[in-house]
Order: structure tokens, then sequence, then C-alpha cells
């Protein structure tokens, strides 16, 4: 006996240690996939472009084929168990019981397909009672939502009462909802089981017989009882592929979603003739803007700027300023020639123009990290001078963790000036030798803001920066101004403008007026 | 009254308001764990049958399939009772939680984000519901199931109820183990996954930046970062998950083994352990059916751990301090009795909180029908005039008083005849167009609607829309200069006697300005009003100025 038993948990022992290691590696295969088709995802979307997330919605349908790989690789994961778990098992099951009695087997076995049967029917119906709980849960949250965010002026117009009450209905509603999901999802398992155990009485009472000799085989009591449980751990185990069935239907789903998104992966190109340690000099001529299939929102504009100058880019709302500094980084195309470093800007690889044009849009576009991890992104050298160039550095001191601090999602941690400043000294960090600033401190009070300036001047001796800019009270001193009116530019200078362009002259005079009544009102 | 109560009370009112279905639940418990007890027994005594060669009934293979029956139908009962009564208990909380606030002072809305109130209503509630459905209730039943089955077991025989009543423990502390464990890798894979799915929708915000920085690498070094550490929690707890069952079956088959050998050997061991081929198989069952329990209640501890953060934050919100109550005898008609008492501040000093003082004396009166502009520097405390006049806030010292009453006093159900508010920004509520207006309240009709929109020039342009009044308000696409139109019929709705006009802040171009204006021109006439400066004030006539602060 104690030989037997020794052999009995000896087997037992095999099995199960084959079995955890068969487990560990199926998942380990899982999780290894769902990290693989995560990397290539990632790289095919951050290497594509503004214009093409924008289209067709991608960013979200991105963002969705991500979220869905886990889904894709569970049931990936479950199927591969599943097979070995739940087929094979079967199959094996399925042979013993034919092995030891065919007609017994056949007879115990048909209520199986009863309880699939039903299954499916009944699917459709769990289903809908699920989305109604759901959309139950929706309305209900939307009510709670609505009655704290709304909860002082429903106070004040007289109508906490009544929203009290309606509130009262959304939460009966969704009790009645999810109680009766729950019944069906509940009650449906058992019942499956209880169809397929139908079985078990057949097996008692023909079994039986077997062991008293009156069967269709003769079995000795072992034959029984081996009989009796193998079939019930087959029944309780086919009532769950049902279950299997549904998450590798998902999978499929999800995969199809995700597979037209998997695209070979993609390494930056990073080669380049020319040489970056240099400054460059600009010359824009003859050039006309337009977004693919409209009119041109800018034509035969022409400007020039060498090393250390600062340029000035104005113009009444929607004069394009800003299509112009997008023209820049290849957002909007350009008729005409963008000369910069002996190249013309469109012949350039992102990578080449990324090394000569640093952008800031209005946007400050920061990442949720440390406010000098925003500025450094990876880089190495120090973010003091910048953070002092930006008058940022005395604010940060005093954050509880300095520059450590993190800026949130968003940047939501810190105000909308702060936000500006640190996108700015991100900017100037990264600075190469044209600098692209639209309207980049329109969040920041004016003493503030001239001294960025001056700053600014120091930093970018040698490099060109464009200043696109509605406020126009740093113009005077700027190098050369670009106004732009009605589609068409000037290229001049400030005191020249004021001299010989009305419209210039009138919007500057508008301004500066408006600022000195607003410093009484201050 | 409503100060004093938490979740305990909560509960408790719930279970003793609903008497029969909480018997009814244990009742269904009681016998979900008694029927499962059975059908081992059954079998039990079918196989010793068979060892003495007698021949099965056709009843006791019935009975056998009917106990199976009755255990599975009573198990599904369990589970939908406990359901029911989570969801009961969730609909009191619920509810007691929206009763409470009416009662919190309109400082608690501006201290506090609605996102993270409503969490609470949503969230912590149903951490609660877990907890009951799956923690409490459920370990109840679960420890019940196995306690009887270890009684069973040894009553059946003596000795391995014993190896049973020493190994269960053992057992349990190891699922424990392994649940913590993997609890651990669990929580650290999904910070890891929601860095993950952040870091997704940053990069598509954040696009133009990185590529014009060329920092797709970077980008991609952090997202690897992510996965990888996404990789490794999920691959610490793939390690957990994929040895425990094998464990578990090993671990039963050993008590099997024992009990095979020790039931084999002879003389005193043999009495002590002694069983029928019957009981052996039965027993074998049972064996099998401890286990699952186990990982419930390991599973259920959890539940219930987890849920004590939300039980706090329910607590904490349920005994937050509650403003002052109003005077419930003042009747409408003593308001309004009075008109000619106007609006007076009397030397009041009201501060927000201990630093900054709005005022320390401020007095004026407004008399009945006449039109006020308030005037002064950002922070001065104009809107502060409003909201002490609207009784959202008590004044330090001196008196606010409407009509000869004291504004904090009025009760809420009256303020709507009283004051028309017409807010800085407008309140889009989760409704129609028509609710908008009427803020759900049955007394304003749809004729009143539709009269306050004729009167605010916005009766076309509702009409104009899909389904005309009855169309979701977010659906109608409303310009700036109609919500601000739409704030105005809604403050007039209900006739009232005096009306604040808020500063309006949106940027409007001319043609919505005039229009806004001349509707505020028509609802003025026969009104006290009180308006904060904007630049509208200066096409208003008839004004007089009241300057606050220097």
């Amino acid at each position: 006996m104690v030989r037997l038993a020794l052999t009995y948990l000896a087997v037992i022992l095999i099995v199960q240690i084959m079995r955890s290691i068969k487990r560990f590696y199926v998942r380990r295969f899982a999780n290894n996939t769902s990290r693989n088709m995560r990397h290539m995802l990632y790289n095919s979307l951050v290497n594509m472009g503004k214009d093409e997330l924008e289209k067709e919605n991608l960013g979200a349908v991105m963002t969705k084929a991500i979220a869905d790989v886990d889904t894709c690789v569970e049931g990936m994961r479950k199927f591969t168990t599943e097979v070995f778990d739940t087929g094979v098992v079967l199959a094996a099951y399925l042979g013993l019981l034919f092995y030891y009695d065919w007609r017994l087997a056949l007879l115990s076995c048909i209520f199986t397909p009863i309880a699939y049967f039903i299954a499916g029917r009944l699917k459709a119906r769990i289903t809908r009672y699920n989305a109604e709980y759901k959309k139950s849960a929706g309305r209900l949250n939307n009510a709670t939502m609505d009655r704290i965010s709304n909860a002082v002026t429903y106070r004040i117009f007289s109508s906490e009462p009544n929203r009290d009450l309606a509130y009262e209905a959304h939460l009966t509603d969704y009790e009645k909802r999810a109680v009766s999901a729950n019944l069906w999802e509940n009650t449906m398992q058992p019942i499956y089981n209880i169809i397929a155990m139908c079985g078990a009485v057949l097996i008692i009472y023909f079994g039986a017989k077997n062991v008293l000799g009156t069967g269709w085989t003769s079995w000795n009591i072992a034959a029984f009882t081996t009989f009796l449980s193998a079939f019930v751990k087959m029944a309780l185990k086919s009532s769950k592929a049902a279950k299997l069935f549904n998450s590798v239907q998902k999978a499929q789903v999800s995969w199809a979603r995700i597979k037209p998104l998997m695209k070979e992966y993609v390494e930056p190109d990073t080669r380049t003739s020319l040489d970056f340690t240099q400054p460059a000099t600009l010359m824009a001529s003859d050039l006309s803007l337009r977004r693919p299939g409209s009119p041109p929102i800018l034509k035969n504009i022409s400007f020039s700027a060498s090393p250390g100058q600062i340029i000035g880019v104005t113009g009444p709302i929607a004069c394009g300023k800003s299509t112009l500094g997008k023209a820049f980084i290849g957002e909007v195309p350009y008729e005409g020639s963008i000369y910069l470093k002996e190249r013309e800007l469109s012949t350039l690889t992102d990578y080449e123009r990324s090394k000569l044009i640093s952008y800031m849009g209005h946007e400050p576009e920061l990442l949720s990290d440390s406010i000098e991890e925003n500025i450094r992104l990876g880089e190495q050298k120090s973010i003091t001078p910048y953070l002092q160039a930006v008058c940022f550095n005395e604010e940060t001191a005093q954050m509880p963790q300095g520059a450590s601090t993190s800026v949130g999602s968003s940047g939501i941690r810190l105000s909308g000036g702060q936000q500006a400043r640190t996108a700015l000294a991100r900017t100037l960090y990264n600075a190469q030798h044209v600098l692209i600033l639209d309207d980049p401190l329109s969040a920041v009070d004016r003493r503030t803001e001239l001294a960025i300036f001056k700053n600014l001047r120091l930093l970018a001796k040698d490099k060109i920066v464009i200043l696109i800019s509605h406020r126009l009270y740093l113009f005077p001193v700027l190098d050369k101004v670009l106004f732009l009116n009605g589609g068409s530019g000037v290229f001049s200078t400030h005191q020249e403008l004021m001299r010989e362009n009305a419209a210039y002259a009138q919007l500057y005079n508008a301004q500066i007026a408006q600022m000195a009544g607003g410093e009484d009102n201050a | 009254m409503p100060n004093q109560s938490g979740l305990k009370s909560v509960v408790l009112k719930t279970v003793s308001a609903s008497k029969g279905m909480t018997l009814l639940t244990a009742i269904i418990i009681a016998g979900a764990i008694a029927a499962a007890l059975f059908p081992p027994l059954v079998l039990e005594r079918i196989v010793n049958r068979l060892i003495a060669q007698q021949q099965i009934p056709l009843n006791l293979a019935l009975t056998y399939f009917g106990l199976l029956v009755v255990s599975g139908l009573l198990e599904s009962g369990q589970n939908i009772m406990i359901t029911k009564f989570g969801q009961k208990i969730t609909h009191g909380l619920r509810s007691a939680m929206c009763a409470k606030i009416e009662h919190l002072p309109a400082a608690y809305f501006t201290g506090h984000e609605p996102g993270k109130i409503t969490s609470r209503f949503v969230n912590d509630v149903d951490a609660v519901d877990s907890m009951f459905t799956n923690g409490i209730i459920s370990m109840f039943a679960d420890t019940f199931k196995v306690l009887s089955i270890l009684a069973v077991i040894y009553y059946k025989s003596k000795g391995l109820g014993l190896m049973m009543i020493l190994i269960t423990p053992l057992l349990f502390a190891m699922t424990r183990l392994f649940q913590k464990r993997m609890l651990a890798a669990q929580l650290a894979n999904r910070a890891a996954i929601s860095k993950v799915n952040n870091h997704v929708p940053e990069t598509i915000g954040n696009i133009r930046m990185i590529h014009s920085l060329f920092r797709q690498k970077y980008m991609e070094q952090k997202y690897d970062a992510y996965i990888e550490e996404s990789y490794r929690a999920t691959d610490k707890s793939n390690l957990y998950a994929s040895i425990y069952s094998p464990i578990i079956i090993f671990i039963s088959s050993c008590i099997i083994a024992a009990m095979m050998i020790l039931a084999a050997l002879d003389g005193q061991v043999q009495q002590f352990f002694g069983i029928t081929v019957g009981t052996a198989v039965a027993i074998m069952a049972y064996v099998n059916r401890v286990f699952e329990p186990l990982e419930s209640i390991g599973m259920e501890i959890q539940n219930i751990q987890s849920a004590v953060a939300g039980v706090k934050r329910i607590n904490e919100f349920l005994q937050e301090p509650e403003r002052e109550e109003t005077d419930a005898s003042i009747t409408f008609t003593e308001l309004s009795a009075n008109p000619k008492l106007g609006i007076r501040f009397d030397q009041v000093g009201f501060r927000y909180d201990s630093k900054h003082t709005v005022f320390s004396d401020l007095s004026f009166a407004v008399e009945n029908g006449e039109a006020v502009t308030f005037a002064g520097r950002t922070g001065a405390g104009k809107s502060t005039i409003f909201r002490l006049l609207l009784g959202l806030y008590s004044p330090e010292k001196g008196r606010v008083l409407v009509h000869g009453v004291d504004a904090d006093k009025i009760p809420d159900t009256h303020k709507r005849e009283l004051f028309g508010y017409v807010e800085q920004s407008f309140h889009l509520v989760d409704g129609t167009v028509a609710e908008q207006i009427s803020l759900f309240d049955p007394e304003i009709n749809r004729q009143k609607v539709e009269d306050a929109a004729k009167l605010v020039g916005l009766h076309k342009s509702i009409l104009a829309l899909a389904n005309g009044y009855d169309t979701p308000a977010e659906n109608a696409a409303f310009s700036q200069g109609q919500l601000q139109l739409l704030s105005i019929a809604r403050a007039i709705a209900a006739s009232p006697q005096i009306l604040l006009l808020d500063e309006i802040t949106a940027n409007l171009d001319s043609e919505t300005e005039r229009r806004i204006l001349d509707a505020l021109n028509r609802v003025s006439q026969y009104r006290t009003v009180l308006s904060i400066s904007h630049r509208l004030q200066e096409h208003t006539h008839n004004h007089r100025i009241i300057q606050i602060g220097n």
C-alpha cells in the first residue's frame, strides 16, 4: 500500500511540476508578446507626423490599439493554455470513459451539448442585461457628477429637493438593473453544471449494474469510482469552455484592430552631410503658403536674417503668422524658397531640420515628469542658466522639491505662466541655430517678459530668433519686423514701418494706448 | 441628526428596513452550505452498497443528482441574495450621501474638486459594496463551509479529521502568502500600465515638440522602461499564479495518499483512521472541496482590506460639518410683504479664511425697484456681496437683510422666487434645453420656460434645434452669447423680485453684446437690479454706482 501511495504521489508530483512549468512559460510567452507588440506599436506611433495623427483620428485609434494589447494577448494565452488544459484533458477523459464503457460514455455525455445549446441561446439576453446595467451605471455617474458640480447652482435656484428625488430615481433604476444583470450572470453557471451532471444519474445506475455484473461490461468498484470522478471533472471543465470561446473571440476582435497598425520597426534616420557647428543664415524669398486644397494664406513673402538677429513677425488676428512658423517645421508646405545653411529647407531630413531649427508653439507640450526632465529630455548639461534665463529659477527653488517637482499631467500642477516658461527653457536648452518662437510668453506678465527678452538676446547672440507675437511693445527694439497683412508681408524695421505703413502704425498705437489704459485700471 | 450618521448607521438602517430579506439571505446561505455537504455522503452509501454487491435503486441515483441540483441552485440563490443585499446597502449609502449634499456649506464645493467628491459616491461606495458582497458576507459563508467540511471529515474518520484540522491553517497561511505576493506584483503592474497608458496620449498631444526636438528615441526609451517595469511585475505575478494551483493539487494528493496508507495499516492505527471504501470516496470529495473556500477567504480578506480606505473616506464625507439651518418658519408671503425695506448691509464684516478679510465694515442700502452697480477692483469682494445675499455664506459680523429678513435664514425653497441670479459663467446641467431654464422645477412649466426664452430672444434659435426644447443641452452647440442669454432666461423663469447680475467675462461680438444688453434691459423692468461692473454697464442708464474697497 505504501509503495502504491508513493507511486501515486510521485506521478502527481511529476505531472504538477510539468504543469507549473508549462503554465509559467505560456504566461511568460504571452507577457513577451505583449511587450513586443506594445514596443512595435509605440515605435510606429512616435514616428508619425502631427497631420498624420490628426487625420482620421488616428491618435485615438492608436491609443485604443495599445490598450487593446492586453485583451489580445490574454486571449492568446488562454487559448494556448486551454488547448492543453481543456482540449487535451477533455480528450483524455473522454478516451478514458470510452475505454471503460463506450455505451455508457456516449449516453452520459449527451447532456453536455444541451448545456452548450442553452448557453448559446441565453448569451444574447445576458449581454443585453449587462449592457443595460452598464448604461444605467453611466447615467448614475453623470447624475452624480451633475448633482455635485452644480450643487451651488441648484441651491440658489431652489432645486436641491427635486434633484435629490431625481437622484433617488437613478439609484432605484441602478439597483434594479444591477440585481437583474447579476441574476442572469450568476444563475447560469450552476444551471449548466446541473445539466451537464445529468449524466451522473445514468452512470450511477448503469455503472452499478456493471459492477454487479448485470451491465454492458464488467467493472470492479475502482473502475466505478474512476469513471464517475472522470465524468464529473469533464462535465465541470466543459462548462467552462464557453468562457474560453468568449475570450478568444474578444482577442480576435482586438487583433483585427491592432494588425493593420503593426508596422516594420523604424530607426530615425540621422545620416547627414551638414556641419552643424557653424551659425546659419536664413533667406526666404517669394514664399507662398497654402494648406493642401485651400487658397494661399500668404503670398510673395521675402525676408532674411543673419546670426544674432531677432526678427519680429506680427499682424492682425488670422493673418497667417502661426502658419509661417509651422512652415519651418514642415507642417505646412511652401512654394518659393527658404534657404538655410546653403540648403533648401524642404530638402532637409527631419533630423537635419531638427538640428537647425528649434520651434516653440502656443501649447507648452509638457510631459508628466519633473520640471528638470521636461527641460533636459534626456540630455545631461545643467538647466540652471536656462531657468535663470526664463526667470523661473527663484520660483522653482521655492518649490518643495525644486526643479524635481513634477509638472503633473500636461503640466496641470503649474500655472499657465510657469508652463510657458518651462517650455521656453526647454526650447532654449535645446536651441539650434534658428529659434521660431510663436507667442511664447502670452501667459507671462510684462515685467517678466521684458527680463526674459533681455536674457534671450544674450543666449541667442549667434542665433536667429523669429519672434511671432501679437504683443507689439517689444517690437521697437527688434532688429527687423515682418508685418503680415491681407495675405502679403512687408519686411522692414519697426521705425520705418511706423512711418510708412499705416496699418502697422495703427495696430501699434492702439495697443500702446490700451496698455496705458490697462495700467491705470490695475 | 445626519451629523451622527456614518457607514455603520446606514448599514444598520438598511438591515432593519429589510428584515425579511436579511433573514432570507441568512437561510439561503445556511442552506447552500448544508446542501453542499450531502452529495458525497450519498456517494458513500452508493459505493458501500456496491461493495456489498447490492443493486443501486434508481431513486438513490436520483437523490444524488437531486442533491447536486439543490446545492447548485442554492449556491446561485446565495449569490443573488448577496448581490441584492449589497445593492440595498449601496443604494442606502448613496441616498444618505446625496441627502448630505444639501446640508454642506457652499464653501465645501469651492474647496473640493467635483471629480473627487463624485469618486466618493461612485468608486468608494462600489468598494464598500464589494466589501459586503465579496468580503464580509461571503467570508462568513466560506468559513462555515470549511468548518462544516472539517466536521464531516472528523465525524467520518477522527484521525483524518485531526490531520485536516492541523493542515488547514497551514494551507490558509500559504494561500495568503501567495495572494499577498501576487497582489503586490499586480499593483506594481497596474502602476506601470497606467504610466504606459498615460504615455501614449501624451506622445500624441506633444508630437510636434517630440519631432521638432527630435526626441523620438528618447520617448521610445521612456516607453520601453515603462513596459519593462510592467513586464517584470507581470512575470513575478505569473510565477506565483503558475505554481499555486499545482502545489495545492499536490498537497491534496498527499492527504489522500496518507489516508490510503493509514487506512491500510493494522491495529490501533487502523481503528483511528479506519474507513470503508465508500467513506474514502466521500472523503476524497470533501478534501477537494476544502481548497476552494480557503482560496476565497483569502481574496475576501483582501477585498475587505482594500475597502477600508473607501469606508474611511465615506465616513469623512458623511461627518463633514454642516451649514447652519435656515429658518423654515419664514414663509414667502412674509418675505415679499415688506419690499419697502429693500436690501441692507449693516456694518458687515466677512472673511473666507482667517487670514484674508474681505470686508471689515460694509454698509449700504438698496431701495426696492432700484438699479445699482457695484464697482471696484478684482478681489474687492463684489461677488462676495452676492454670495452673502444668496445666503451661501453668513456674515461674520453685522447683518445682511433682504426685505427685513436675515439673508442666511431664508429657506432654500424661496430663493428662486426672490432672486434671479445670472452667474458669471453658465453652468450647463445634465438635461434638455428646457431643463436648463426650468432647472427641473415642476412649478416652471413649458409655458413659463418658453416665455423666459422669448423674453431673452432665444425662442427661435431653440425651436430651430433638432428636438426644439427637448434637445439634450450638450448637443445644442450654444455659442458663448447664447449661453449668457440662457443664463438670463434661467434667472427670470420664476419671476423673481430681485435680479443679481454677475460680471459677464466672455468675449462677445458686438451683435451678441447688443442682444444681451437688450435682454437685460427688458428683464430689469419692475425689479430691483444689482449688478457687478462689466463692460455692458456703460450702456445701462440710471444706475447708482456703489464703490467697493478703495
